[in-house]
């Protein structure tokens, strides 16, 4: 009995500290209310009939009756789930949602927590049908999977805490401790502009934050609209400039799959003419960053595409 | 294959730097593990009870939690060190919970006539512990020893939670470039799996050295 007690004072404490650090930066609520999923759904194309040839991989999914797509579950406006209602909500899971709308007839998805690491072997091996996960297109990452797309193109952005000077742009980071996300696309951005860099990375977003209002580094370089959101929360911290790269993220698919891959683009095509595409942005994305929907990138405008 | 010929560089860094943890945390915690169990043995019982509260407090939080929570936490009250510095004293401080109780283990094995021949013989209880206990405690537990020593190699992975670009990181980083990551992974296994299979030799031959027939 005092040994529980013992154990349970100890996690509360652990708790307890847990909430005090995590407390300022907690990514989880940029736009607590997340309007008109449904109608977003509502508005989304479904294929014809004739699109979904016998024998291909669209009607397989048809006739499982689900979608699986590769994604994330901690990315704020991209693909995050609402703790409350269990839903993934965001740009990525609504283009989901939308696709397998597009197949199905119903937004019936199942999202399969990948990571970074095992996208490709899990495209590969037909753990999922689909990966939506600002999975940028690279001449490397075409060769094990095909890329459906671009369906949309990000920028990397740098983050300082207010009041620091003499960072203007990337190669002002020589030097310097930088802080990036792991596995994110910031960390060879800032090798090749900043070769004299140090980089050290963290896991989430609200950690790489957390470390850098506790001068762990004096930049953060991440996606523009996760700097943008996390600015709008936190006055401490300021981003600088403009978008210094052009990330491309496109829908992995099976490599080699060129119908699918065909039938995905029609798709993507499709819900871009219908503003179904601009919704999404505005639902989630549009939330933080100013101003109307930017034009979508034109799909198969990126090397490996 | 090439992939990881192309990276050496990377991953030879990386896995030094495993091997620096490895081995600064294992003196760590072996330190430290030989103290809780002298604790969790003494005569005093202030400190038994310490030893106890160690050990449950340690065993039974999860080492990333730990991990993070000092690393973010800490400098909220003023304790900031380096990552590097923190992952090794971390793990150094979780692995010694579980070193204390494998000694213990041992401990208990001498029987108690040892012990009572030490105090007729007049030595003090670190004295007895010392010259007495201990080193047939320490022989008797030499694999369970040397299995916690393989856990730790492996408890090294998580060090990247904290921004030290150990043989994992360093790998997740060259995948991120490459996407190959059956090649990258299984190459930095093999890297893994070979240190632990050396641990195991050692300890291998160490307890057939040592080992006390009774």
């Amino acid at each position: 009995m005092r040994k529980m007690v013992a154990v349970v004072a100890v996690s509360l404490l652990g708790l307890a500290a847990c909430s005090s650090t995590g407390g300022g930066s907690n990514p989880a609520v940029p736009g607590d209310a997340k309007p008109a999923a449904s109608g977003l759904l509502a508005k989304a194309p479904v294929a014809d009939a004739a699109a979904i040839v016998p024998g291909s991989t669209m009607e397989k999914i048809k006739q499982r009756g689900e979608l699986l797509v590769g994604g994330s579950l901690d990315a704020p406006l991209l693909s995050q789930q609402n703790p409350v209602s269990g839903e993934v909500e965001g740009f990525d899971a609504s283009m989901g949602k939308a696709l397998a709308k597009y197949i199905i007839g119903e937004p019936k998805v199942k999202i399969v927590n990948s990571a970074s690491e095992t996208r490709e072997a899990l495209i590969g091996n037909g753990t999922v049908d689909v990966v939506f996960q600002t999975y940028t297109i690279t001449p490397e990452r075409a060769k094990q999977v095909a890329f459906a797309g671009p369906y949309y193109t990000s920028g990397l952005s740098i983050a300082v805490k207010k009041g620091t000077t003499g960072i203007a742009k990337p190669e002002d980071l020589n030097g310097k401790k930088v802080i990036a996300g792991a596995n994110t696309p910031a960390i060879a951005a800032i090798k090749k502009l900043a070769p004299q860099a140090e980089i050290i990375t963290f896991g989430s977003d609200p950690e790489c934050m957390q470390a850098l209002k506790q001068d762990r580094g004096v930049a953060y370089v991440q996606d523009e609209t996760l700097l943008a959101a996390n600015a709008q929360k936190d006055p401490t911290v300021q981003v600088i400039g403009n978008p210094f790269t052009e990330d491309p993220y496109g829908i992995g698919l099976k490599h080699g799959d060129e119908q699918f891959k065909k039938f995905v683009n029609d798709w993507l095509k499709k819900m871009q003419d219908a503003g179904v595409w601009q919704q999404a942005w505005k639902d989630s994305l549009g939330t933080v960053v100013k101003g109307e929907a930017p034009a979508p990138p034109a799909i198969g405008s990126v090397p490996g595409s | 294959m090439s992939v990881l010929l192309d990276h050496l560089p990377e991953l030879w860094q990386g896995l030094l730097v495993t091997l620096q943890l490895t081995v600064a945390s294992f003196v760590g915690a072996a330190v430290l593990g030989v103290l809780v169990t002298a604790m969790r043995v003494s005569p005093v019982p202030v400190l038994r009870a310490l030893g106890t509260a160690y050990v449950e407090t340690f065993q039974n939080l999860p080492l990333l939690v730990l991990l993070v929570l000092v690393f973010f936490g800490l400098p909220e009250i003023g304790i900031k060190g380096p990552p590097m510095a923190t992952a090794i004293v971390v793990i150094a401080v979780y692995q010694a919970a579980y070193m204390a109780e494998a000694l213990r283990s041992g401990v208990n094995s001498v029987s108690k006539g040892q012990a009572e021949a030490a105090r007729a013989l007049g030595l003090t209880f670190g004295q007895s512990l010392r010259l007495v206990i201990l080193p047939q405690a320490l022989r008797t537990v030499v694999q369970p020893l040397g299995n916690l020593t393989i856990q730790l190699i492996m408890s090294t992975a998580l060090a990247g939670a904290i921004s030290v670009v150990d043989l994992t990181e360093a790998a997740k980083r060259v995948n991120l470039q490459e996407a190959q990551p059956i090649a990258i992974f299984v190459g930095s296994g093999l890297a893994y799996a070979a240190i632990a299979a050396a641990v195991g030799y050692v300890t291998g031959r160490l307890e057939r050295r040592l080992v006390i027939m009774r």
